[in-house]
């Protein structure tokens, strides 16, 4: 256990070093930087002096192993460093920011599974239009893209309905309610697709268990279906599905960058965003780091579950 | 021993099940929409005169005046309030400052003077040298206006009194002390001492200040009144909250829900759909669209050097046909750098290059290149400048000009290479300015759009004079130049287009005129 333990902070912290040096590399190989960039949105002239002058007082004439390892020693003493413009510590803008992308992805997780598990069984368990019905909207969740489900969501539950809001985010801790209001709309854009593929995959595992003998001898037993299948079948079709959620989850997390723009939520995509067209490295480092954050925790999440439902990992 | 062949409950059967799920989703989304039902529609929170909901197209990468970009206007224009205020329909009014003149014949000692028992909002009082640490802060910051002050001597001449000596006559540098110039935004002496803060926080003496409990950097900014301004009668709300919305139809679906009650249209497509909904749609010509011929020395397109090639581009451009194309019903096709009622438009210059491809191929041949030559186009992707790329390759090819068009997506890419001398000519989208702003940003030999440093003394002496002019003459030397430029086709103008701005009908004090362009938050009202 110890050694799990060991082994497991080791690998983080490698996958976190690797990640925050290539994403500073990536970035500053990106054409421009932040001083260019402001000096440029008012089209004034500028002097190579004065280009000089921003770059040292913005700190990016170091060379780029001198400002990682600047950016390395700070966090290493609990801070992410500051916004290269604003001046704002970097931690605290982006803190309530991953509360926004977490609600959205946790929320859009929760909502594929239920929703995909739920129709799993169903096409699993029923045969004929049903079932064939099932499968074609499921195809039809995977072809159609979040964005364009976005924007059909918000022309009909927000503008002709004024169900939701349109735009927007309530932090959990301001309101409870109004929270849940702002994320039904961007949840079920993002959750769609993923309950699509969430269906075929349990209808699938699910098929193949049902078709085990172990099954046909519980029911040949009376014990009754639900009891089947919530105990035994989806016991077992649930080991893949797990390592689905997971990979669910990260994949979620990219895609809130565009549905936080179609709703002007503040998430962590949309900083993302503004701080690479602005050449903002440390905001950059920043959001990379959280991103990384939370893969490294679904990930440990991931295993404890797989353990938890498959006794012979335990047992190895 | 046959107790566990007994079913110990009935069995359901598979379809049972299955209903029962589909049953269980139908609740949970029935469930879903009754909370947000019951907590009312989000139109229905705020209204008119409690709360002004605005919402900009870009996050200001800071708030401190004198380090932030355009993005920044609105979120410091309630905060800080100008030297000068431009109304809505361009006259200019008294601000901090209540007078201003220039004191010599040339156009280059401003004495401002200043308001009398103005208080900042942190309650330090406005001195003249208040504004000249702001100004000389506003140098030293190298934020994207310091270029304004180049040069420039700033020195308090009294203790409400203040001269700006420019390095050359500048009759218009008035007009960057209205709201619409980072330059008048004057910061207290108390925000200048602690500049970190300046960032995130507001140290002006405008309408409102900026409520940090309230706001969320890059995402929204919220504005209480500022107990402290002068001029208590124009603080219209109680609040006013800027929302940072990047997306345009996002900004549109939040007008019509009323989650936002006024914005700016960044992208004029959407114009058609924000009439539909019943917006208030106000806009006035104040872009123009087109090609910049950058190498007017012949450098690395030697064909441009000659006149008689630029005019024949010029000739060759069927203006009609791009802007009927490209922005239908919200652009105008146009000849000259300048817009209807613009500074230096001239009626007369209305059609001064008609599509001709004629007389193109005619000028062409006179200059040597009766088969037309290879030009190196480079090109951005804002404001569809890459379709008017497209559009002109085309209809250059038939006087036998082959374009060849380098798409930049990344601004900053764009921007080094429009800009930096490697290409003969670009797209460009401009807003018209006073000509004593404009000289300098593109047409002067140190103008950053002019990378070639391409100088010519009949335009220079024009130029000259028009600094020297004032009033009418002023308005004659404008036209004159701009008239030269067009003679000489340094541009290709295509067509118009202007910044627009959609308004729910609860408010009030959105309009735009050619002089004052950029709608004033100053004048925004509720309509009852």
């Amino acid at each position: 256990m110890i050694r799990a333990t060991v082994r497991w902070i080791g690998t983080s912290a490698a996958l976190l070093f690797i990640v925050t040096v290539l994403t500073f590399v990536l970035a500053a190989l990106a054409p421009g930087d932040a001083a260019r960039s402001i000096l440029e949105s008012s089209h004034s002239t500028y002097t190579p002096q004065q280009y000089q002058d921003l770059r040292h007082q913005l700190g990016i004439d170091q060379p780029l192993p001198a400002q990682y390892w600047h950016w390395l020693y700070h966090l290493l003493h609990g801070s992410l460093g500051t916004d290269l413009f604003s001046g704002e510590p970097i931690a605290s803008a982006l803190s309530g920011r991953l509360a926004a992308t977490l609600s959205l992805a946790i929320g859009g997780v929760i909502v594929s599974a239920v929703v995909g598990i739920a129709v799993g069984i169903f096409s699993a368990i029923r045969r004929g239009p049903a079932a064939r019905a099932v499968s074609l909207v499921s195809l039809l969740g995977m072809a159609v893209p979040g964005f364009w489900l976005a924007l059909v969501v918000v022309e009909l539950l927000a503008i002709r309905v004024r169900a939701f809001p349109a735009t927007g985010y309530t932090p959990f801790t301001e309101d409870p309610q109004k929270w849940l209001q702002s994320i039904v709309l961007p949840v079920l854009s993002l959750s769609f697709g993923a309950s699509a593929t969430i269906a075929r995959q349990v209808r699938d595992s699910m098929s193949e268990v049902l078709a085990q003998d172990y099954i046909t001898a519980l029911r040949a037993r009376g014990v009754p279906l639900r009891s089947i299948i919530l105990k035994h079948a989806l016991r077992n079709a649930a080991i893949p599905l797990v390592t689905m959620l997971g990979l669910l989850l990260v994949g979620l997390l990219g895609g809130t960058v565009l549905i936080e723009s179609i709703f002007a939520i503040p998430g962590l995509g949309q900083q993302a965003v503004t701080a690479s067209s602005t050449h903002d490295l440390p905001m950059i480092e920043g959001v990379a780091f959280f991103f990384t954050l939370v893969v490294i925790v679904v990930n440990l999440l991931v295993d404890v579950s797989y353990r938890w439902l498959n006794p012979k990992v335990r047992l190895s | 021993m046959t107790s566990h062949l007994t079913p110990r409950h009935p069995a359901r059967s598979p379809r049972a099940v299955g209903r029962r799920i589909v049953v269980l989703l139908a609740a949970a989304a029935v469930a879903t929409s009754t909370v947000a039902a019951c907590s009312g529609s989000p139109s229905s929170s705020g209204k008119a005169g409690d709360t002004l909901r605005i919402a900009i197209s870009a996050a200001p990468p800071t708030l401190d005046p004198a380090k932030a970009d355009v993005s920044a206007g609105y979120p410091d224009n309630l905060a800080y309030e100008p030297l000068i205020v431009q109304a809505s329909d361009g006259t200019l009014k008294p601000g901090l400052a209540t007078s201003w003149s220039f004191t010599d014949d040339r156009n280059t000692a401003l004495r401002l003077q200043l308001r009398p028992g103005v208080k900042f909002s942190d309650g330090s009082a406005l001195t003249a040298q208040t504004v000249v640490d702001f100004f000389t802060y506003f140098t030293k910051a190298a934020g994207p206006n310091s270029a304004l002050l180049t040069g420039a001597k700033f020195a308090a001449t009294g203790p409400l009194a203040v001269t700006i000596t420019l390095p050359t006559p500048n009759p218009d540098f008035v007009t960057q002390l209205t709201q619409h110039s980072m330059l008048s935004q004057v910061i207290s002496s108390s925000g200048l001492r602690d500049p970190v803060k300046l960032g995130t926080q507001t140290f002006g003496a405008g309408p409102y200040r900026l409520d940090t409990a309230q706001t969320v950097t890059g995402d929204h900014y919220t504005y209480v009144p500022n107990p402290n301004f002068y001029d208590q009668a124009r603080v219209y709300w109680k609040r006013v909250v800027i929302r940072v919305i990047t997306n345009p139809q996002t900004i549109l679906n939040a007008l019509k829900t009323g989650e936002i009650d006024f914005a700016q249209a960044d992208d004029p497509s959407t114009i058609p759909a924000a009439q539909q909904a019943g917006l208030t749609v106000t806009s006035t010509p104040v872009l123009w669209n087109g090609i910049n011929l950058l190498d007017r020395k012949g450098m690395v397109s030697k064909p441009l050097a000659d006149v008689r090639v630029r005019q024949a581009l010029n000739y060759a451009t069927d203006r009609a046909a791009i802007s009927k194309a490209i922005f239908p019903g919200t652009s105008a096709p146009i000849s000259q750098i300048s817009v209807p009622d613009g500074w230096g438009y001239d009626p007369a210059l209305e059609k001064f290059y008609p599509y001709d491809v004629a007389k193109a191929k005619q000028l062409l041949a006179a200059a040597g290149y009766p088969n037309g030559f290879s030009l190196k186009l480079v090109s951005g992707d804002v404001a569809s400048m890459n379709l008017v790329a497209q559009a002109v390759r085309e209809q250059w090819r038939q006087v036998g000009v082959n374009v060849q068009v380098t798409d930049y997506p990344n601004n900053d890419q764009y921007a080094s290479n429009a800009f930096g001398g490697k290409f003969p000519a670009t797209t460009t989208v401009w807003g018209v300015l006073p000509l004593g702003m404009q000289g300098p940003l593109l047409f002067l030999p140190s103008a950053h759009a002019n990378p070639f440093h391409v100088s010519d003394p009949q335009l220079q002496s024009l130029y000259d004079a028009d600094m020297k002019a004032t009033g009418d003459a002023k308005q004659r030397q404008d036209r004159a130049v701009v008239g030269y430029l067009t003679q000489q086709a340094w541009f290709v103008p295509i067509f118009s287009t202007g910044l627009a701005y959609y308004a729910r009908k609860t408010i009030t004090g959105t309009s735009v005129s050619p002089q004052a362009p950029n709608a004033s938050l100053y004048e925004i009202r509720p309509a009852t």
